[in-house]
């Protein structure tokens, strides 16, 4: 994986949009915005990712579709922590982790 | 003949067939199970999901019935369900919101130094005025009892939190208070855990403008309770000059840098030797090690402290050599120490604008 620019990694904006959205824009200037379902289906935890394999276990598709982010808080100066509707709340998501996932098209490489 | 009572046991083992599909763990571990009576062959109980919109209750319900139904001597099975949101574990920080800064010192190994640097750091900036605190991490050889020895030990009060205790104007707390001289804490992780986040958020800080917090060598439970409990203002690595000795401390900054906690600086402690008797200087570790790779790194570089008999003595004597030999060349470098990481410090509060959530 290449190496991430500190500035693309370091959130300058965090924002839970009800349950539904959470936005983080970052240092660079980037905006990444992420549905509760796509967040919830990509959380990084040892339940949902083995810990022996890293395989993921919990994917999106086997999430709730009306699945919604209860609360959101920051962990230390480097990670956000989610309490889901569905009862799950042992996934930390790092700064790297969520750029790293950024749904939109130019990171997903939809954007020819 | 009468039906052999059912116990309690068999009926949780059955249940122990049934799984919660999000936890991936059976009910009975999970804590589900409440208020469970058995009058001859009737069993009730409760299960006590983690939401109330669980999409799969009645599946649980149906599935609990049937197992309890299997053991022998149940005619019949009452399933109650029930619901309860759990709170997440993550504790609330409010203890510490009047504490505008909090400085973790670390480093690879043990013994380099690092509890003697925080004792000074603190005992030196509480010297220049500030209201600083300092918590020893290391509970399993806390030593800042011995560094800052206090009139007034920190103590546990009725409702909980515990009074840090005074030395040489600077609030202390450390495992070391509780636990007698000579007896070891064999504790496992979880309880390291616990003790930390007592010692960060059940402690009576008060108003701070720094708590310097000694942590264990190496990189593990303890440094990751901490910088996943509390926002750190940033870390400070001791080194010796040693390579090996470095080398081994940028593990613990590599970590601090990858949980985002800012490097405040390096210190090099056992810079050098200024003999007594002749004056003549003796680099026995090397020197300027941790100079140099302060500079490759890009990390403030916050002095090199001598080996010098006065902190010996002067910790020996629970005092640390900032206080008590301020001119000996160790006192000053302590100081000039000091001085840099506050420097430091204010550089970061005025550039960093402390991230929160913005709710919509």
């Amino acid at each position: 994986m290449p190496a991430l620019h500190p500035d693309q990694t370091t959130p300058v904006e965090l924002r839970k949009k009800g349950g539904e959205r959470f936005t983080v824009r970052w240092a660079d200037g980037h905006e990444s915005a992420f549905g509760a379902r796509t967040l919830r289906g990509r959380c990084p935890c040892a339940q949902c990712v083995s810990e022996t394999t890293g395989q993921r276990l919990v994917f999106e598709e086997h999430v709730s579709p009306d699945v919604a982010i209860l609360a959101a808080r920051t962990v230390g100066h480097y990670a956000v922590h989610f309490d889901w509707s569905d009862g799950h709340t042992t996934g930390i998501y790092s700064f790297d982790y969520l750029r790293r996932i950024c749904p939109c098209d130019l990171c997903t490489g939809r954007a020819a | 003949m009468a039906p052999s009572p059912i116990a309690e046991a068999q009926v949780l083992d059955a249940l122990r067939s049934v799984m919660d599909p999000d936890l991936h763990k059976d009910i009975v571990s999970l804590g589900f199970i409440r208020n469970m009576t058995i009058e001859e062959g009737v069993v009730s109980f409760d299960v006590n999901l983690t939401t109330p919109a669980c999409p799969v209750k009645e599946r649980l319900r149906e599935q609990s019935r049937r197992a309890v139904m299997a053991v022998p001597g149940v005619t019949d099975a009452r399933v109650n369900m029930t619901a309860e949101v759990r709170r997440p574990q993550t504790p609330s920080t409010s203890a510490l919101q009047n504490v505008r800064n909090i400085v973790a010192v670390g480093s690879g190994k043990g013994g380099v130094g690092k509890s003697t640097i925080a004792a000074n750091i603190a005992a030196s900036l509480a010297k220049s005025g500030a209201r600083v605190g300092l918590l020893d991490a290391d509970i399993y050889g806390p030593s800042i009892p011995i560094m800052m020895r206090s009139a007034r030990p920190a103590e546990p009060r009725p409702d909980n939190t515990i009074e840090p205790g005074e030395a040489h104007g600077v609030k202390v707390m450390s495992m070391g208070y509780f636990t007698p001289g000579d007896q070891p804490l064999i504790w496992r992780g979880p309880m390291a855990h616990k003790a930390l986040q007592q010692g960060l958020l059940s402690v009576n800080w008060g108003e701070l403008d720094y708590l310097i917090v000694d942590l264990p060598p190496g990189t593990g439970d303890v440094h990751l309770t901490l910088v996943q409990t509390v926002p750190v203002t940033g870390g400070v690595i001791v080194s010796t000059p040693q390579d090996v000795g470095l080398q081994i401390s940028m593990k613990t900054l590599r970590m601090l840098q990858q949980t985002k906690v800012p490097i405040l600086g390096i210190v090099e402690n056992m810079s050098f030797y200024v003999c007594p008797h002749c004056g003549g200087r003796d680099d026995l570790f090397g020197h300027g090690g941790a100079e140099e790779a302060a500079k490759s790194l890009d990390v403030p570089f916050l002095g090199a402290v001598p080996l010098d008999p006065a902190i010996r003595r002067a910790s020996d004597d629970g005092t640390p050599v900032v206080i008590a030999e301020p001119e000996s060349s160790a006192g000053k470098a302590m100081a000039e120490v000091a001085g840099a990481l506050a420097r430091q410090v204010s550089i970061r509060a005025f550039r960093h604008l402390s991230l929160s959530i913005v709710e919509e």
